[in-house]
């Protein structure tokens, strides 16, 4: 089944206000394309989860987008601490988003559980600590504290997760979505597959037969997959193995520019709300900032030995 | 006999006093910055062995550029393994197998809790950090914890505004009550200044060296609880020529180590 659209349409037709997004990625395959198509439709009251979330998370918490956040860590990496998020909690601008706190074991794991249908998991994470002190909008259900049925040890119980969307970028998908990536995976599997619907954003569209070639690489299988958006430089500025380099002149462009509100919505205007999509954005990356800008940014090519699954 | 360095500067000290608690053969779960120089300087130095990981999903990395994040580029091509964080943190750190791990912190406390969440109130926060993101489960299931920080009585703390990390918690017997993994938490302390280590115990950080041009009343006097003094306390060792030699010609020759400096690190 064919399910290519553009991301104007994937977005519209598959993102509602008030959903719950899982959002994958690692400043590896960040799908940015996602985010600014999100800003740019005014879509509110979202609930976003992912394990270390940077600059994409900050973005759209500084664009009003978010009213809750279950959260590990956000920050922009070299460039420190996200700046919305900051406002959002210290002063409330645009709102004051509401953060459940967990870590980059047990949000993982609650990822896992809800992609494995298993409706909490243990960990042994988080014991002791003030984030079993603080709890949010999940309450009670956050985490229950039982002694184990098996040697009656003390054992944290962390529920599954089952967001309503994920959205992934990844390297390359066919057009029915099978998802495949290589690179550093972060919780981009376990968050995907978790989730009851998926939006594939991939650098290239491929046919089914390239995707049988190498098999082992797929991370989501086509049936939950909603929508695939072929977007080429879709995760800038985040990286993606084989495509392109991470843009830390970009990552400071933004930090710069969200040290302040009006900076923040100043850039906003020029990269999101007057784009009309990636490939204006691509082009309005390389008349800003040059062409060479761009091309550096671009991957070397080091192949390895071909796989073979003959038999 | 070994020769020591001269002409280093603090980060390389602290880099040094990392790499030293770093054992061959150990797995180690790595940040960027301090850990990273760390265990490279221990694989090149005396653990050729050791494997270091990052969390979100690499094993044994071969960066041709220093990584400044552990999610950066550079860690993927030529690595031995790639998955995610459910493979680092659950498969390997969960399941008992990381040695070493290195966290740094915002605000660190005398049983070596560590805050990377929030300066202030929690509810109405004067700095919203990060957040724990793997230092938390990093800090309760790796067998050692090193932890990074600045030597000074904002940075150190008799109880820290909020525990991200658990070390001791809140003294003797605090981990085991929780159930955290037996003989697992903070190792050492390393700071600008010292280097701090766990008394077994009353599980508080004492003074057991002092960086060259330092004293043992000046530390004292720059730490925020009443910091006890180890019987033996002495010189820190300072770098060896060959320590020094690995970080100039091998690991950083842009240098990429004195960034620290203009962050305090002095």
């Amino acid at each position: 089944m064919n399910k290519v659209m553009t991301a104007k349409e994937a977005i519209s037709k598959h993102v509602s206000s008030g959903d719950f997004l899982f959002i994958g990625g690692y400043i590896c395959r960040s799908p940015f394309s996602a985010i600014h198509e999100i800003i740019r439709q005014g879509i509110k009251d979202l609930t976003i989860t992912r394990s270390n979330a940077a600059d994409d998370f900050d973005m759209l918490i500084g664009a009003g987008c978010v009213k809750r956040f279950i959260a590990t860590f956000l920050s922009l990496g070299v460039y420190g601490l996200g700046r919305c998020y900051r406002r959002s909690l210290e002063k409330g601008i645009p709102h004051k988003v509401e953060v459940e706190e967990y870590s980059n074991l047990s949000l993982p794991m609650m990822l896992l559980a809800g992609a494995m249908g298993m409706p909490f998991v243990p960990v042994k994470d988080m014991l002791g600590t003030d984030l079993l002190n603080v709890r949010s909008f999940m309450g009670e259900n956050k985490y229950k504290m039982i002694d184990s049925p098996f040697d009656d040890t003390p054992t944290l119980l962390v529920p599954a997760l089952n967001p309503d969307v994920g959205i992934i970028h990844v390297q390359q998908a066919d057009e029915s979505g099978n998802a495949q990536i290589w690179g550093i995976g972060g919780d981009c599997q376990y968050g995907a597959n978790a989730s009851k619907k998926i939006i594939v954003f991939c650098e290239r569209l491929v046919s089914r037969e390239t995707i049988g070639k190498d098999p082992s690489r797929t991370i989501v299988p086509s049936p939950k997959v909603v929508a695939v958006v072929e977007e080429p430089f879709g995760a800038h500025p985040g990286y993606t193995p084989g495509f392109y380099d991470t843009d830390f002149g970009y990552g400071y462009l933004y930090q710069q520019a969200s040290n302040s509100e009006e900076g923040f919505q100043d850039f906003l205007k020029e990269w999101v709300y007057d784009i009309e999509d990636r490939t204006a954005y691509t082009q309005h990356y390389i008349q800003k900032l040059g062409y060479e800008a761009f091309k550096k940014l671009q991957a070397e090519f080091d192949y390895g030995f071909p796989v073979s699954y003959a038999y | 006999m070994t020769t020591y360095a001269t002409d280093y500067i603090k980060p390389e000290l602290m880099a040094c006093c990392g790499s030293r608690e770093i054992k061959d053969n150990d797995l180690v779960i790595v940040g960027t910055g301090f850990p990273t120089m760390s265990a490279n300087i221990a694989k090149h130095h005396h653990a050729p062995n050791a494997i270091m990981m990052q969390e979100s999903g690499v094993i044994d990395a071969q960066p041709g550029r220093t990584a400044l994040s552990v999610g950066d580029p550079c860690l993927n091509p030529g690595a031995a393994m790639i998955g995610g964080l459910v493979e680092i943190m659950g498969m390997f750190l969960q399941a008992g197998h990381v040695d070493v791990g290195f966290l740094s912190g915002s605000q660190v406390d005398k049983y070596g809790n560590i805050n990377t969440t929030v300066i202030g109130d929690y509810e109405n926060p004067t700095s919203r950090l990060p957040g724990s993101g793997g230092a938390n489960p990093i800090g309760s299931m790796a067998r050692k914890t090193l932890i990074i920080a600045l030597h000074d009585k904002r940075r150190l703390a008799e109880k820290v505004d909020f525990i991200t990390t658990p070390g001791y918690l809140d003294g003797p017997g605090a981990r085991e009550k929780w159930g955290l993994p037996a003989n697992t938490g903070p190792e050492v302390l390393i700071t600008n200044k010292a280097v701090l280590r766990f008394d077994p115990e009353t599980c508080e950080a004492y003074l057991a060296s002092f960086h060259p041009g330092h004293t043992a009343d000046e530390i004292v006097e720059a730490t925020p609880w009443d910091l006890k003094v180890a019987a033996d306390v002495h010189e820190t060792e300072p770098p060896t020529v060959e320590e020094i030699r690995i970080i100039r010609e091998v690991l950083d020759p842009a240098r990429m180590i004195s960034v620290y400096e203009k962050k305090g690190y002095v």
